[in-house]
């Protein structure tokens, strides 16, 4: 009974760590709704955690064709990254007309694009953290680098 | 079952720990931007459906991000002016002529169609233009007035032509606009739309 206990509890707390890990970064929400009948509705929610390890297991030449499209805008995203670090609060973009609203903001170190029109809601979320490992990572498979 | 408490309460402690250890700590990040300057974009438009567009970006972001963005004329944080624009005029002797001279009103004219004042006054020049629509195309009887106020401090001024010939220094003026109080830049104001751009250190628009 009392190895029993003891087995149940380590199995517990390996969970209960094995959680805590994959959770500690945040999580990336992504939510698609159209709002026309038979409309897609795509919600997708993965552990922030997942990015860095997809992004090490990844088919290195299908990273190297996407470093090489996004190149341009690395250094802008990583640079985006690393300041929104120090902002984990902010609202940065705003824009609102009778039919849509979009609406940029970081929230708890995570940067939230949302965007309300008339045929479809799409909210995002993704851990500024995230950002910056992809950026890091593509950068260092970007050719010339 | 004592020693099952300990165990659970040993297993609780340790991961109580973990947690504290994993979880991320905003509120540390959070106090540097208590102080930081932002300079903030709003356009009205009541036109087009009332369309409202908000910016807020920190001034010590910008100045990191700008030299990462090279596009058409803007490269290392620097707007590259073509030269034909600066035939006419040498923007560089009119700024090193302002900067000297006393504070005063250099450029007033007054018409039926425009009003324009230029002035320097403690530090800022001051560039306000009052346009009267209704006086340009005498058709038009309505009475349309469009209004631009420009307030720049002159150590932003001198910032912003401090690079290159043909260039001016974005980065460099930002620079120094972040050593600025709190103060309005640009207004706009017409029949049509309003634009305010100002900077304080709070992180959302009024």
């Amino acid at each position: 009974m009392l190895l029993l206990a003891k087995a149940a509890l380590g199995i517990g707390a390996t969970f209960a760590l094995a959680s805590l890990y994959i959770f500690h970064e945040g999580v990336i929400r992504v939510d698609v709704d159209e709002q026309r009948a038979g409309g897609t509705h795509v919600h997708v929610f993965v552990p922030a955690t997942v990015v860095p390890i997809a992004l090490r297991v990844a088919p290195r030449h299908h990273l190297e064709q996407a470093a090489a499209q996004v190149s341009p805008y690395l250094p802008v995203m990583r640079e985006v990254a690393k300041e929104l670090k120090r902002y984990p609060n902010a609202e940065l973009v705003d824009v609102r007309d009778a039919h849509q609203h979009v609406h940029v903001s970081v929230r708890d170190s995570k940067i939230y694009v949302d965007v309300v029109d008339d045929s479809e809601n799409i909210h995002v979320s993704v851990p500024v953290e995230t950002i910056s490992d992809v950026a890091d990572r593509l950068e260092s498979l970007a050719p010339g680098v | 079952m004592t020693t099952l408490s300990r165990g659970f309460l040993g297993i609780t402690g340790s991961l109580c720990i973990c947690a504290c250890a994993l979880l991320p700590v905003p509120s540390l990040a959070q106090s540097s931007s208590k102080t930081d300057q932002w300079i903030h974009v709003r356009v009205e438009n009541k036109e087009d459906k009332g369309e409202t567009v908000r910016v807020n970006v920190p001034i010590e972001m910008a100045v990191k991000v700008l030299p990462a963005i090279n596009h058409d004329k803007l490269r290392d944080g620097k707007v590259h002016i073509d030269n034909a624009h600066l035939d006419d005029v040498d923007l560089r002797t009119l700024l090193d002529a302002v900067r000297t001279a006393k504070d005063g009103e250099y450029v007033t004219v007054q018409s039926n169609e425009d009003n324009v004042r230029v002035a320097k006054n403690g530090g800022y020049l001051y560039i306000h233009v009052t346009e009267n629509k209704g006086a340009k195309h005498a058709k038009d009887s309505s009475d349309k007035q469009s209004k631009v106020e420009v307030k720049v401090p002159m150590k932003v001024v001198d910032a912003l032509f401090s690079g290159g010939k043909d260039e001016l220094d974005v980065v460099a003026a930002l620079r120094a606009l972040s050593g600025s109080g709190d103060m309005d830049l640009v207004t706009v104001k017409d029949d049509d739309s309003t634009v305010r751009v100002w900077i304080d250190s709070k992180n959302i628009s009024d």
